[in-house]
Formats: C-alpha cells, sequence, structure tokens
C-alpha cells in the first residue's frame, strides 16, 4: 500500500514538504531560539552522523532486540490462541471473554508491575511488548478463522485429513491475510512500546537515548531517536508488505 | 459457547474473577512484597480515596483526557469526512498520516514540555496527537464508504452540497466514526497514563512511578486497577452508545485494542 501510494501521488509530499517548510522559516526567523528549536537540516546531518557511530547502533540494537522479542511471542500466542479458538468453540467461550476484558485494559499501566515482579532489565519490556501486540495479533487471527469457509476443511477431512493437520494444512494458510493484517498492526505498536518502555525506565535503547538527550537539553540529539523509530516502523512495514507479496501471491492488496 | 451466551454478564465476570484467582495464586507462589495480593491490594483504596492528593491528581489526568479527546474530534472528525469525499484532499493527506502514524506521540512529550512548559497544554496537546490518528482514519474510511447512490437522490432532491455532507455523510459514516471514537477514547486513556510516566509531574501515571519509588506497592498495583478498570468501562460506555445510536449497523470490530 504504502510503495505504491507514494508513487502514485506526490502532492501528498506536499504537507509533509509545508511543514518541513514552516519548521525552517520558524528556525530562522528566530522567534524559536536554536537550543528550543534546530534547523531542520542540522536534525536530519545529525540523524545521518549518528547512524554512524557505533554507540548510536548498539542503543538501536537494544531496542530491535526487544521489539522483536515480544513480537515473536505475541505472533506465537496470538496465532496458536486466535486458530485454536477459531476452530474450537469451547477455547473461544473461555478466550472471548477474557479478551473483552483485557483487550481495553491499557497495557502500559502493567509496565510498573511488570517492573517490580520482573526486575530492570529486559524482561518487563520484551513482556510489555508482547502483551500490547498480543491482542491485534488474537483478534485477526480469530477474526480470520471464522471467516475460513467450513466447505474446504469438509473437504480435507473427507480426503482423509485428520483433524489436527486441517488446522495447520486448511484453517492457518486461509487464514494468513488476516494474520498478516494483525501482525502490522502488531508491528507498529511493538515500535511504539518498545520506544515508550525506554523512556519510562531504561539503562540503553533509543528511548533512553531521547530521555537522555532532555536531560542534557540537547535538543538536536532528542529529534535523532523519535526520527529513527519513526523510520524504523515504516521499514518494519514496508518489509512485512513485501512478505505479504510473497506468501500471498495473486491475494488482492489490502485497502 | 451458546450455553454460557444466555447470561450475557456472566462470562465477563468469570473472565474477571479468573483473572482476580490467577493473580491472587501468582501473589502467594511468588511470595514477595512487591507481588501484594488482591486483598492488600483492595485494602489500600479507602486511603487513596480519603486522600485529597491522589482525588486531585486523578481528576487532572481525567481532566486532561477528555479534553484532549473532544478537541481531537473537533480537529479529526471533519479531516477524515473530508478526506473520505474528496480523492485529491485523501491523496494530500495520506502520505503525511502515514509517516506520522509509527512515531510514538507519548514520546513527543519532553520536546513539547520544552516549548510549551510542564503545564496541561503540553499534556493535552500529545493527546490530541494520538486521539487524532485513529479517528481520521475510521471517519476516512466511512466517509468514502458511503453509498453515492444516496447522495445522487440527495442531489435529485434538490439537497445542497453541505446539506449532503450533514444530512447524508455523516448519518451513513456514524458506524465507522464511532467505532474510530471508541479506539480514539481508549489511545485517549493510553497516552495520558504514558505522557504522565514520562513527564513525572502530575497525574495518574506520576502517583504510580511515585509510589514505586516510595516502595507503596499496595498503591501501585491499586493505581494499575483504577487505570484498568477505567480503560474496560470507558470500552463498555462507548459501545453502549455505539449500540444506541446505530444500533442498525452491524458491529465490526467487537472488541476494542487498547495499543499505544
Amino acid at each position: 500500500m504504502s510503495a505504491r501510494l507514494l508513487a502514485r501521488a506526490p502532492i501528498g509530499l506536499l504537507p509533509i514538504a509545508v511543514l518541513i517548510g514552516i519548521w525552517q522559516a520558524v528556525a530562522l526567523s528566530g522567534l524559536a531560539p536554536p537550543a528550543l528549536l534546530p534547523r531542520p537540516a542540522l536534525v536530519f546531518a545529525r540523524v545521518l552522523e549518528q547512524l554512524g557511530q557505533p554507540e548510536f547502533l548498539l542503543h538501536a540494537a537494544a531496542t530491535l532486540r526487544r521489539l522483536f522479542a515480544g513480537f515473536v511471542v505475541a505472533l506465537v500466542l496470538g496465532v496458536a490462541l486466535g486458530l485454536a479458538a477459531g476452530v474450537n468453540r469451547r477455547v473461544d467461550a473461555v478466550v472471548r471473554p477474557l479478551v473483552r476484558i483485557l483487550a481495553p485494559i491499557p497495557k502500559i499501566a502493567l509496565y510498573p508491575a511488570l517492573i517490580l515482579t520482573l526486575g530492570f532489565d529486559d524482561a518487563p519490556k520484551i513482556v510489555l511488548v508482547a502483551a500490547d501486540s498480543f491482542f491485534p495479533i488474537l483478534l485477526a487471527t480469530l477474526q480470520g478463522a471464522r471467516a475460513v469457509e467450513p466447505k474446504l476443511v469438509w473437504a480435507a477431512r473427507a480426503a482423509g485429513t485428520s483433524a489436527a493437520a486441517s488446522i495447520y494444512k486448511v484453517v492457518l494458510p486461509a487464514t494468513l491475510p488476516a494474520i498478516l493484517t494483525g501482525c502490522r498492526i502488531g508491528l507498529v505498536v511493538s515500535c511504539i512500546v518498545v520506544f515508550l518502555a525506554e523512556m519510562i525506565s531504561s539503562t540503553d535503547g533509543l528511548g533512553w537515548v531521547l530521555v537522555n538527550a532532555a536531560r542534557r537539553f540537547q535538543t538536536v540529539d532528542m529529534f535523532v531517536p523519535l526520527i529513527a523509530i519513526s523510520v524504523l516502523g515504516l521499514a518494519l512495514n514496508l518489509g512485512l508488505s513485501a512478505i505479504r507479496a510473497r506468501l500471498l501471491v495473486g491475494f488482492p492488496e489490502e485497502a | 459457547m451458546r450455553g454460557l451466551a444466555t447470561l450475557p454478564g456472566l462470562p465477563p465476570l468469570l473472565a474477571i474473577g479468573g483473572l482476580l484467582a490467577a493473580w491472587q495464586a501468582a501473589s502467594l507462589a511468588v511470595g514477595l512484597d512487591s507481588l501484594p495480593g488482591v486483598p492488600a491490594t483492595l485494602a489500600a483504596f479507602p486511603d487513596l480515596i480519603r486522600d485529597p492528593d491522589t482525588i486531585r491528581n486523578i481528576a487532572d489526568s481525567l481532566r486532561r483526557m477528555v479534553v484532549g479527546f473532544a478537541a481531537a474530534l473537533a480537529l479529526a472528525l471533519p479531516l477524515g469526512i473530508l478526506m473520505g469525499r474528496s480523492r485529491t484532499f485523501a491523496r494530500l493527506m495520506n502520505p503525511l498520516l502515514m509517516v506520522t502514524y509509527p512515531v510514538p506521540k507519548a514520546a513527543l512529550m519532553p520536546i513539547i514540555m520544552l516549548w510549551l512548559g510542564v503545564g496541561d497544554l503540553s499534556k493535552t496537546l500529545v493527546i490530541v496527537f494520538a486521539v487524532s490518528l485513529p479517528v481520521i482514519y475510521h471517519a476516512y474510511a466511512g466517509a468514502r464508504a458511503v453509498e453515492e447512490k444516496m447522495l445522487w437522490s440527495a442531489a435529485a432532491m434538490g439537497m445542497s452540497g453541505p446539506a449532503r455532507l450533514l444530512r447524508v455523510v455523516v448519518p451513513a459514516a456514524l458506524p465507522e466514526i464511532l467505532v474510530g471514537c471508541r479506539t480514539g477514547i481508549v489511545i485517549a486513556l493510553i497516552t495520558m497514563v504514558t505522557s504522565e510516566m514520562i513527564a513525572r509531574q502530575s497525574g495518574i501515571g506520576n502517583l504510580i512511578f511515585n509510589s514505586l519509588d516510595f516502595a507503596q506497592y499496595e498503591t501501585v498495583y491499586a493505581m494499575i486497577v483504577v487505570v484498568g478498570v477505567l480503560g474496560i468501562v470507558l470500552d463498555i460506555a462507548f459501545e453502549r452508545l455505539r449500540t444506541a445510536l446505530v444500533g442498525w449497523a452491524s458491529p465490526v470490530g467487537e472488541v476494542a485494542v487498547a495499543s499505544a
């Protein structure tokens, strides 16, 4: 969606350009002192400079490690539970009310409890990322699994496939588009949450870089991790689109 | 599932009971001060309610949340509906929205605080940013999907452009708009708590981490319960509102997901 959209609609770059233009104008006019609002060129140059710094890359690596660890846990649990509840009514009867209660609870509020029980290291951040990206993936899988044409399963069963095998041979592939949609939401959520968790309590990672720069009033350095995490989110999104295109050849692109 | 569904309120209540039992069991199994059980946490509530400072913090938080949510609706609904009705406008706005989508809004807190100070304005503004995106998206999707024939009929009957927008597009898009509002209110709550945890200056999020620093673990868990219950109650309230206003439209998403 994203790449095609950008290619087709160059006018969409206009608001972005205007915003950067206003930023540049305000910075140049002296309305805001450079300590509060550095020029855009300065910020972008600093982003490029930091990308070559091993220290910054180590922080980015710490963030990525937590992000993927949490996301993978959410993916495995979400898909497994979603498929189980989509196929089995008893599982569904247990999962659905639990989701109804747990999904609207702000997971970030659990972060202090996770710190208290799991310590200050990676574990609470990974669990938080997993908890936050779990529900979009679970709900998408559940919805997809219920929409699978029952005739497909009957046909497979009639052809001698066991009940268990028909889940991963028929239901899973048919649910894949929905799962990937859930993954897309889950990935962006993971990006955001890992960053926020690092800002709230951490000693490394991109979120910590922002908080650290804020403590020293280094405004330029405050923009760098923000831009980095946003670009990371966009890149992961594009990567997932590419995976989707490979996995679902011929399947219509989502709107 | 059918058997349980005959008592509509029962499964969620059972779920809550199960969750509380799991919490209590975990507390007993771990046996640490840092994971108090359910009775100990509930026992912290009377003191919290009697403390005017706590009540003021909670009230501050809720005020910012409501103001931010309302401002976001006022900004995002017209924008989203306009995008849904004008392809050019949608093409103009889409890339900007796409680029801002993965920005963690609460993380803007330190920068916005530099510009606007540590007061209410910064905290409310962050909520406005965070709530606007899903509301715009759903208003856009709703307004785009309006049946063209209804608009033609209205035009044939002599309805002017603005009148068609108000009397045809808005009602037709309302189910989707309300889904956006439901997502938005939960996001407002999340952003509120998160920005207060980052800025540590006032509000519920600040209270939680202050109690954590002072090792008042029961208070920490009691405040987490408050935030969790707020999330559930707001979600149910908006679902009720949706059913009351647009019960004719089939529910799009049955469950709202609270994600940053």
